[in-house]
């Protein structure tokens, strides 16, 4: 007898601007956690945290931090691009990312916040 | 033509087992020589630990990436399922039970699920 999954996920493995990409999105009632890896492997782990208490113009402030992996600019900048809308759609939960990118381009995060964004599971 | 294509990609493999009176759950994701796998009876993500095996060292080394650092049970669990499948191993445990025999029943269970179903781990 197996119980149904209480964790809501969705998966999608797709070919992004050339690259075979795999997306997993998973939701808990705190965060949701996201996947993006072009490696097969989780990669780098970021967590973009909204902080809503500390603006008054209603949109929050995110913060990102590097958990595991190269902490570098780019990987802050790839992390707020990608999974901030998500964070916002699923009532400003914190979103634990797991990036692993071999395209960085502006064209290629657009195109991987389009499959993040048919992976929805918030 | 590509190993990557080749190869089978990230899996999901959910299962669940009645342990100490209580309905634990286990969502595996199965990722190129890495391992995900969250514990719990509510969905919650409140702690995660990640570790892998040591060239120097017979324990594998783990450290605390997420929630209160106090709580070892992510890490200690991430540690032997590191030790047992050499793999690097990230353990997501948000069960309130942490008693010693409680934890080497979810254990088993895992290891119960891994023989079964070699393909998703």
């Amino acid at each position: 007898m197996e119980a149904k999954p209480i964790v809501a996920s969705r998966q999608r493995t797709v070919v992004v601007q050339g690259v075979p990409t795999e997306v997993v999105c998973m939701a808990f009632s705190n965060s949701i956690l996201v996947v993006v890896t072009q490696y097969g492997k989780m990669g780098t782990l970021v967590y973009v945290d909204p902080d809503v208490v500390n603006n008054d113009v209603g949109r929050p402030v995110l913060t990102t931090k590097v958990l595991l992996g190269q902490d570098e600019p780019l990987i802050h900048v790839c992390a707020k691009n990608l999974v901030s809308f998500v964070s916002e759609e699923a009532g400003n939960k914190p979103v634990l990312l797991a990036i692993a990118l071999k395209d960085k381009t502006m064209e290629g995060i657009k195109a991987l916040q389009e499959v993040i964004q048919s992976c929805q599971v918030w | 033509s590509q190993p990557w294509v080749a190869e089978a990609g990230i899996s999901l493999h959910h299962f669940s087992g009645r342990l100490g009176e209580q309905l634990v759950h286990f969502q595996a994701m199965r990722l190129r020589d890495s391992l995900f796998l969250w514990v719990g009876s509510a969905p919650l993500l409140g702690s995660l630990a990640v570790a892998m095996c040591s060239p120097r060292d017979s324990i594998p080394v783990s450290t605390s990436l997420l929630g209160d650092p106090s709580d070892t049970t992510s890490n200690s669990l991430a540690q032997r399922l590191a030790r047992k499948t050499k793999k690097q191993i990230f353990v997501s445990y948000n069960l309130q039970n942490t008693d010693n025999s409680f934890t080497v029943l979810i254990e088993k269970r895992i290891k119960e699920e891994m023989m079964a179903f070699p393909e998703k781990f």
